[in-house]
């Protein structure tokens, strides 16, 4: 496949390229600094204090393979789903597809947790289901099928967004060379265009893989055994905290492992074009297609966004009937907006010069950096919340318990998701058009800002707001760092449901979807589709 | 894209300042002034405690400023933060997260002290309780005949209730519970005990609501909780079908364990800081746990909610709370080696 996509978009003769500049390295790892940080701080804490073993290693091992299952699963899944409603949503006449885009994009602002226990609250024999539809009894889901609904409902719109900028970006002239040379349809989505949707694919793998590995909130509620439960449970259950961060530092090696293998079975290939091709075209939907098309989407929808905002306002409805009050949810949401709107334009700033190391370096130490950016964003965020407490009481006491120090936790757990986005634009901007600027007298500066940023700009987008949304639902993170009396959604949600209060958590749900739909909207409508 | 982006960087900064300045009102007055806000830990939630808390600030004027968490996550924040802590009041869930801070913290007075019977408090002062909570077996009255109800650990462990007990291994509530059967009854038993339970396969839950809400929606017969979630839950308007069974077996299962209060010794506002230690025990407060936490107010004299009994007539058993926070880190060691992990 990778000897097929090279031929079929050859471009000038690459290894020529002459190397970047120094300041785009120094850029890069001004940029990975926050990630960089609780990782060290981790591997640094467990080397200095010793590592603890609290739990048998057989218990660890048998964790470790349903983590991995539950990854490969959940990856398999959303990757095939989001593909799907990314291709139906930006290359088919299909009438509605933009609200479709917003709708399938939506579940991912609800915190894993809240999926979960909006999909137990649905079933069950007194279930929202069966009070509202008088069904004799929906089952409850749980275990590891339950995990993967809920998890799959989380990825399916991380793959999606990743996904429709470089499906509405592809080059249809080789599709369409393909099938006039005889292929069939399916042939050539098959030798053709899946292979250049390669780099997107493996992106969203990574990301949801590793996110499914870091997960505790729905698989502890789902009541399935992770590796994160015996990290969850160290904390829960000891003031020392070496145990924990011992299994933390194991689970981020599996981490590394896991990236390793995929940049080894993706290996390398370009993926640029020299000449422009058609993007344009728009595939006709008999009827048909669009019944599938509907059929598809709402059935996804129902699950995803439906069932759980039926519970939510079920909850919402049923405690105001007995007197609850609502709480004062307005100011957490404007907390929740302002570090997550800085956490997603830190991130998308600061990945321009790594993805443009990772992309266009020719040296062995840029899949270094690659490998690097992932190392936090695998962790359970509480580790990733304890490393910088730690950090930033022994070495930058003044930043301890303040909005900024919360802003670089977002940083280092997010930033693999706008380098994924970056680096997937980047590819497919051929050096050839830099090269040009350059030539016809533009500085290495100005080619940046007027050629490259512009070509990368709806990558960037979109990562931006996968991280704003990721961030608007952080929770663990969140807690250990916020300055005193800081409350956000998440928080807010999270303190409410474990102590019961059903209706002030459902009200604060219902508020996260609606604050996020509004940036989301306008992303998806204004700039993935133009 | 360039313009959009700086648009976006200018908002986020007025954002961020906005809500800088509603999120940390201890900024730029470091210097310890009578102005600077109470800062208190809670390991309570702040639906729980809000009310009360500005209740507090209009009685006595005190601003304070709170940091809500886990007790268990805020004991080693305060460890971690040692003597540079802002904090200056903890209030915590349970005696073994206070136990574990005790050395940070000031002996309390003996007029705070003697509010609360002598066995809700640390046996050297360190803190004192301020509510009670008991555990209970829950349980579906449609699925679990009232003569059948366990009453003792022994009959908890009932070969009857396989597969039909819902627990919450890595729970709080339910280690600090292992500690105390530690206490009581010696390492050995306690190990036994949970080798029992888990062979009974117990359904596993992340905490005590999850497992309120699955008997609610009939997933599980009984669990084992602390008693006050589903006062909770039938204060939202559900659980119609659901009851709490207080074991009368005077062992581990009939455990009244204190919420509690312990002040810093560092802090800068002592005085401020043991007003809202006395606050939280006075007839106003006591009463609010009563009616709206639903937990067991402390001070003689005040009555629990309807349908509880009263404390005294729990059969709690008879140790030092004082020694959970030493049981702890054991009883995670022997939840582990049992298997329930």
């Amino acid at each position: 496949m990778t000897t097929q996509s090279e031929v079929l978009s050859q471009p000038a003769p690459a290894q020529k390229r002459r190397p970047i500049a120094r300041w785009w390295w120094a850029l890069a790892a001004l940029g990975l600094a926050p990630t960089l940080i609780p990782t060290l701080t981790l591997v640094g804490a467990v080397l200095t204090g010793g590592a603890v073993a609290s739990v048998p290693a057989v218990r660890l091992a048998e964790l470790l393979t349903n983590t991995l299952l539950l990854a490969a699963a959940v990856t398999g899944t959303s990757v095939a789903i989001g593909l799907g409603t990314s291709w139906v949503t930006t290359r088919t006449d299909l009438p509605g597809a933009r609200i479709f885009s917003i709708l399938v994009t939506l579940p991912l602002v609800m915190p894993s947790y809240v999926v979960a226990l909006t999909l137990l609250g649905a079933g069950g024999s007194r279930g929202v289901i069966t009070e509202l539809f008088g069904l004799v009894s929906f089952p409850t889901i749980t275990g590891f099928w339950g995990s993967w609904l809920a998890l799959t409902v989380f990825a399916v719109p991380f793959v999606h967004l990743g996904a429709v900028p470089a499906i509405s970006k592809l080059d249809t002239s080789l599709d369409d060379a393909a099938r006039g040379l005889g292929s069939s349809r399916w042939g050539a989505f098959r030798t053709v265009t899946l292979p250049l949707l390669r780099p997107t694919i493996a992106a969203s793998s990574l990301l949801v893989a590793l996110y499914t590995i870091s997960d505790f909130g729905a698989v502890s509620l789902l009541r399935y055994d992770t590796f994160t439960r015996a990290i969850y449970a160290q904390f829960a259950g000891r003031i020392d905290r070496r145990p924990a961060l011992t299994l933390a530092v194991i689970l981020m090696a599996v981490a590394v492992a896991v990236v390793i293998a995929e940049r080894r079975l993706r290996r390398k290939a370009t993926y640029h074009r020299n000449r422009p091709g058609r993007t344009q075209m728009v595939q006709h939907l008999g009827p048909m297609g669009r019944l599938w098309s509907y059929t598809g989407l709402g059935v996804l929808i129902t699950v995803s966004l439906v069932i759980p905002v039926t519970v939510l306002i079920a909850w919402v409805s049923r405690g105001l009937s007995s007197g609850q009050e609502l709480g004062d949810v307005w100011i957490d949401a404007a907390r929740s907006l302002g570090v997550s709107l800085a956490a997603a334009v830190a991130a998308a700033v600061v990945a321009i010069p790594i993805a443009v190391v990772i992309v266009r370096d020719r040296t062995r130490i840029a899949p270094v950096v690659e490998t690097l950016t992932w190392t936090s964003y695998s962790l359970p965020h509480i580790t990733v919340g304890i490393a910088l407490v730690t950090f930033a009481l022994e070495i930058a006491r003044p930043f301890y318990q303040t909005t900024l120090l919360v802003v670089v936790a977002y940083l280092a757990m997010f930033l693999p998701i706008t380098v994924g986005t970056a680096s997937d634009a980047l590819r497919r901007i051929s050096p050839d058009t830099e090269d040009a600027s350059r030539s016809l007298g533009r500085s290495a500066l100005s080619t940046v800002f007027r050629v490259t940023v512009p070509l990368m700009a709806p990558g960037l987008l979109a990562g931006g707001a996968l991280v704003f949304l990721t961030a608007m639902k952080e929770l663990p993170a969140t807690l250990l760092l916020r300055p005193n009396g800081f409350e956000t959604l998440a928080i807010r949600i999270w303190a409410t449901t474990g102590e019961g209060f059903y209706t002030r958590a459902g009200a604060a749900s219902l508020v996260l979807l609606a604050v996020s739909a509004i940036p989301l909207a306008l992303v998806t409508l204004r700039d993935l589709y133009d | 894209m360039p313009r959009k982006l700086s648009m976006l960087l200018v908002v986020t900064a007025l954002v961020l300042s906005a809500c800088g300045d509603s999120g940390s009102p201890a900024d730029g007055s470091e210097e310890p002034t009578d102005a600077s806000p109470l800062v208190v830990y809670s390991g309570r939630s702040e639906d729980l405690i809000g009310p009360l808390l500005d209740r507090f600030t209009d009685v006595t004027g005190i601003e304070v400023s709170v940091r809500y968490g886990g007790s268990t996550e805020l004991a080693t924040t305060l460890l971690q933060e040692g003597e540079s802590t802002d904090a200056d009041v903890f209030f915590a869930q349970d005696p073994a997260s206070l136990g574990a801070t005790a050395p940070l913290m000031t002996t309390l007075d003996d007029s705070i002290l003697s509010l609360v019977p002598e066995r809700f408090s640390d046996a050297d002062g360190k803190w004192v309780g301020t509510s009670g909570r008991a555990r209970v077996v829950i349980y579906d009255t449609g699925d679990v005949d009232d003569d059948e109800l366990p009453e003792s650990l022994e009959e908890i462990v009932d070969p009857r209730w396989g597969g039909r007990m819902g627990v919450a291994p890595t729970n709080g509530s339910f280690l600090a519970f292992v500690a105390a059967m530690i206490v009581e009854q010696g390492e050995e038993y306690t190990l036994d005990w949970l080798e029992r339970l888990e062979a009974n396969q117990p359904v596993d839950f992340p905490g005590n609501s999850p497992i309120v809400a699955a008997i609610d929606a009939g997933e599980v017969d009984l669990g084992l909780v602390n008693h006050y979630y589903l006062l909770r839950l039938q204060a939202e308007g559900s659980g119609e079908q659901t009851a709490n069974h207080f074991p009368t077996g005077g062992d581990a299962a009939s455990l009244v364990m204190p919420a509690g209060a312990a002040v810093l010794a560092g802090s800068d506002q002592l005085e401020n800081a043991k007003a809202f230690v006395e606050f939280l025990l006075n007839d106003t407060t006591q009463e609010y746990f009563a009616t709206e936490t639903f937990e067991f107010p402390l001070v003689p004299g005040i009555e629990a909610a309807e349908d509880l009994p009263e404390i005294d007539e729990i059969d709690t058993p008879n140790i030092n709370l004082s020694d959970l926070a030493d049981q702890l880190e054991r009883a995670t060691d022997l939840v582990t080696e049992a298997g329930l992990l």
